[in-house]
């Protein structure tokens, strides 16, 4: 039988995922469907009510691969409940009667290198060490061009004069990443597109009104599960600014809660998952001026409504407009665009008024 | 001719409708249910609304959750969510006002009011629980008519504690303790103060809210919610006679400020207006997309991600 | 000087190392009452809606206690090791109340996997509170033998229950819910209505049991929950799973462990306390079944 390789879906970090996947793997590495409101029904319906969204929707997209062939499915939470997920989605996949194999490659909630390579020397035995670095190091690296890229978008997409242009240069930049031929290939393609998409036209607005968009990673990361609520902000002429993204997450939060807690003077410790960081990127909100922040999570996230109390209070201290926004399988896109665009009116009224 | 505007605010169970004159007077105003078709509701409330003789209608504005499809229908000139069209109703009539209290049929908010600006609001984030919905389908479930359910509250002196954080817990509670025998009227009045408390829970937790303090929405005509707001928050909450209009008074004052001096017509009867909800596969997006028609005329269609649709499915 | 201890949450872990520690030191502690409905609400009304039941009530406690004493006792659990992981509420709830309260806190870390351990933790507080630390060591170590004696007797006394001739049922959850007044209370006084043996799944020593259904479970307490299942499952009739709406670990844990289960059990969610009408229904049926 031959090997069909599938993930969940996060963001357009599949990009990279697939790519590392398929070289290191050997063998066919499926995409996985977009996420829909199919996939959520399919996850929620087999899923315990009071789990997390991520949970539903991960497991929603393992059914729809399973149901398209997949044989070798590839789990790459961690951190908090993400890390548990595996044992117990692999136990309800059995339990609907679907045969595969299961591998995680963050078990027990953190993220081993040599755990990582012995799990992929499982699905692939001929994997070499060597080969294998040269790939690890070029997947960070089309990660970290990715999100410095989006970075950027955030910040600039809401003032294109011709709607469309980043999202079209943008995912020529993906498509282009997939098919690179090395370390130096890649840098040249990361390079020619950031002077692409710095040369956008865009247009001139004196006083741009500035949203943080902060919370619980996956809901951040992945636009089905938050409504696509960047998007929706670029079409008021919004500068969006987001911390969380998976170079962050993997490679540079471990070293910056020591300095979080320094700059804190309200927090003592880490409060689990990013509740910390959240704390921080409020305070980092509040002293560069910005004119709203929006917390977005998925419903029984622990750890975020942890953060929540201090995050307000921090925000009623300082006068700052927040929104708190909590996502589970019911949320209509219609009641997200209200709260939305109310939040947006209350900014525009207090700035004009102000 | 003087101009006169019309506000319509169309919500998950009921739709309202208002006609105003360039200083906010009500000229003319209704409300009925929604039945789950926005576009019916409205095709049947249009014509009892009356643009009095010697006025001519120079705005329309739409707010609720069908705003939108709505305002197509309608040709507003301003379609507005529904926590600014409340906000502006309410400070035409309390221009000191620094709290709104609102509940309506799926969604509550509450809203706070600094020097006549929003600083502040929410809306609920949980399930129906604590809603118009929840209280006109559990009234349903012990027998009492919706109507009667204030009056029957004010009657009660020990309204029975009732778990109303969760839909599910809620329903499971209020059989079991109707089946354990307590009086109607406590029931009914438990339910009233589980809804107030469940909505400063969840809806008010966090915000500061100070005097004037406006209650309104459909929820706000049962006098049991209200006496239960006045205990609980200790003041007297203000009720306007037309509080569940002012979202529709609101957009209303929105589309006569907007002075658009268009000219408008209320002959919707008889207009073909149809929406189709399919999926489009334009792309692996799979966005689930409404599309509206007027007279067998595609007119708009949203839901959609990208614009690919439109130019496909057109 | 009084230190007051919230009778939720870590209460359940530590009482009788605190209540003996603190005896032996001459400091007089207050103790917040079980758990009452004004004390459940004075926590829903101070916290976040969508917190557990469990950390609503333990606030509750706390806000019980700001104005009736010096300090309250809060620690935070980081871990026991590694793999052994706590809820993140035992990570968040100082900072949490820090934010909410003027009361002083006393406060310690345990993060075994940076050598913070309780007794690194007590003598920090303990020379905050100006106490000698000859003085200090002495009272752990007595402390700590009462806590051992107290602990062996009531695991000896669980474990004979499974002799019994009644129906047994093994009540799995988290110590603060199970003997909480409004929590488990009322399921343990119906069970004893119904002339059931009750097993409790915290007093037992377990090791490495829960990897029998599952290998990946890395927080310590659900570890422990899930190791008493395995230790007595043949000598009971049947189990209750008893957790506060929504706890994190529970959904995920008693989820897998249900799938493999192969005795009669029940899953009680239990979120507000006031709708004890179901519950009762609910465990009646079982009990029934149990007998049939």
């Amino acid at each position: 039988m031959d090997r069909v390789i599938a993930f969940p879906l996060m963001g357009n970090y599949h990009v990279p995922a697939k790519y590392l996947l398929s070289k290191i793997s050997d063998c066919k590495v499926m995409d996985a469907p977009k996420i829909t409101s199919k996939t959520i029904e399919l996850g929620s319906k087999n899923s315990p009510d009071f789990v997390c969204m991520p949970f539903k929707y991960t497991l929603g997209t393992y059914i729809e691969c399973l149901d398209m062939g997949a044989n070798t499915l590839i789990q790459m939470g961690g951190g908090c409940r993400y890390g548990y997920y595996s044992e117990l989605q692999e136990k309800i996949l059995k339990d609907l009667g679907y045969d595969f194999e299961y591998y995680n490659l963050v078990s027990k909630g953190y993220a081993d290198i040599f755990k990582i390579y012995n799990t992929l020397k499982k699905i692939n035995p001929k994997l070499k060490k060597i080969k294998s670095i040269y790939h690890f190091i070029i997947t960070k690296n089309m990660v970290k061009y990715i999100d410095k890229i989006e970075d950027y978008i955030r910040g600039n997409k809401g003032f294109e004069e011709v709607d469309g242009c980043f999202d079209k240069e943008f995912n020529d930049m993906l498509n282009s990443y997939l098919n690179n031929k090395g370390l130096i290939s890649l840098y040249l393609r990361y390079k020619k597109y950031k002077k692409r998409i710095k040369n956008i036209k865009l247009k001139k607005i004196d006083k741009r009104i500035k949203i943080g968009v902060i919370g619980e990673l996956y809901t951040l990361m992945e636009p089905f599960a938050n409504y696509n609520i960047e998007d929706a902000l670029y079409k008021f002429n919004v500068e969006v600014k987001r911390f969380t993204n998976v170079t962050y997450l993997l490679f540079e939060k471990g070293k910056k809660s020591k300095k979080y807690l320094k700059k804190l003077n309200n927090v003592k410790y880490k409060m689990g998952a990013d509740a910390l960081d959240n704390i921080y990127y409020t305070k980092y909100l509040i002293d560069n001026k910005y004119d709203g922040i929006i917390h977005i999570k998925s419903s029984f996230c622990t750890p975020e409504i942890g953060s929540m109390g201090i995050i307000n209070k921090m925000c009623e201290e300082n006068d700052m407009p927040v929104l708190f926004m909590s996502m589970d399988s019911n949320t209509s896109k219609v009641g997200m665009e209200t709260r939305l665009e109310a939040f947006y009116d209350m900014i525009e009224m207090r700035k004009n008024n102000g | 001719m003087d101009k006169c505007y019309l506000g319509v605010d169309i919500g998950s169970i009921s739709t309202k409708g208002v006609i105003i004159d360039s200083n906010y007077n009500i000229l003319s105003s209704n409300y009925i249910w929604t039945e789950g078709s926005p576009i019916e509701a409205v095709k049947r409330l249009i014509p009892t609304l009356k643009v009095p003789d010697g006025y001519k209608l120079s705005g329309i504005g739409t707010t609720g959750s069908a705003r939108k499809l709505i305002g197509l229908m309608l040709g507003a000139n301003i379609v507005k969510n529904e926590i600014i069209a409340h906000a502006i109703g309410t400070l035409n009539y309390y221009p000191d006002c620094k709290t709104i209290l609102e509940i309506g049929g799926q969604d509550s908010k509450i809203i706070i009011i600094n020097n006549g600006i929003i600083t502040d609001y929410a809306m609920n984030t949980l399930c129906a629980a604590g809603t118009g919905s929840f209280l006109s389908s559990q009234s349903k479930r012990i027998g009492v008519d919706i109507n009667d359910f204030g009056d029957m509250a004010l009657n009660s002196k020990n309204p029975v504690k009732i778990a109303a954080r969760c839909t599910v817990f809620a329903e499971s509670d209020l059989i079991h303790k109707a089946q354990l025998g307590y009086k109607k009227e406590d029931i009914v009045a438990g339910l009233c103060k589980s809804i107030v408390l469940n909505y400063l829970n969840n809806v008010g937790k966090g915000k500061k809210i100070r005097e004037p303090i406006v209650f309104q929405g459909g929820v706000s005509k049962n006098k049991g919610v209200v006496k239960y707001f006045n205990e609980v928050l200790n003041t007297k909450v203000i009720v306007d006679d037309n509080s569940h209009l002012m979202g529709a008074i609101g957009v209303a004052i929105l589309s006569a400020k907007d002075n658009s001096n268009l000219d408008f017509n209320l002959d919707i009867n008889d207009i073909k207006f149809e929406t189709k909800g399919f999926e489009c596969h334009g792309c692996s997006n799979s966005c689930e997309i409404v599309k509206i028609f007027k007279d067998d005329k595609f007119i708009d269609a949203f839901g959609n991600r990208c614009d690919k649709t439109i130019r496909i499915k057109q | 000087m009084k230190i007051g201890i919230p009778r939720s949450l870590y209460y359940y872990y530590f009482k009788d190392l605190w209540i003996n520690f603190f005896d032996f030191l001459d400091i007089d502690i207050i103790v917040s009452p079980k758990t009452t409905r004004e004390i459940l609400d004075l926590g829903i009304n101070n916290s976040v809606d969508e917190m557990c039941l469990s950390m609503k009530n333990y606030i509750g406690h706390v806000f019980y206690l700001k104005d009736k004493c010096d300090y309250i006792l809060i620690p935070r659990i980081d871990n026991y090791g590694l793999d052994n992981q706590t809820c993140t509420n035992f990570l968040s709830s100082y900072d949490i109340i820090n934010n909410l309260i003027d009361t002083k806190i006393l406060n310690y870390n345990i993060n075994l996997r940076n050598n913070e351990t309780e007794l690194s933790g007590l003598f920090k507080i303990s020379s905050l509170l100006g106490i000698d630390k000859g003085k200090m060591k002495k009272a752990y170590i007595y402390a700590k033998e009462k806590e051992k004696s107290i602990r062996e007797s009531k695991i000896k006394e669980n474990i004979e229950k499974l002799n019994s001739n009644k129906k047994k049922i093994l009540l799995v959850g988290h110590p603060y819910n199970l003997y909480d007044e409004l929590i488990g209370k009322q399921v343990i006084k119906m069970l004893t209505d119904l002339d059931i043996e009750i097993i409790y799944s915290d007093l037992f020593d377990t090791n490495d049991e829960f990897k029998y259904y599952s290998k990946e479970l890395y927080w310590k307490y659900s570890k422990d929950n899930i190791g008493s299942i395995v230790k007595c499952k043949d000598k009971i009739d049947g189990i209750i799973f008893i957790s506060s709406f929504p706890c994190g670990l529970d959904s995920l844990v008693n989820e897998l462990v249900i799938r493999k289960l192969d005795k009669p059990y029940i899953n009680l969610i239990i979120d507000d306390v006031e709708s004890s009408g179901g519950i009762e229904t609910r465990i009646e049926s079982f009990v029934d079944i149990i007998n049939s």
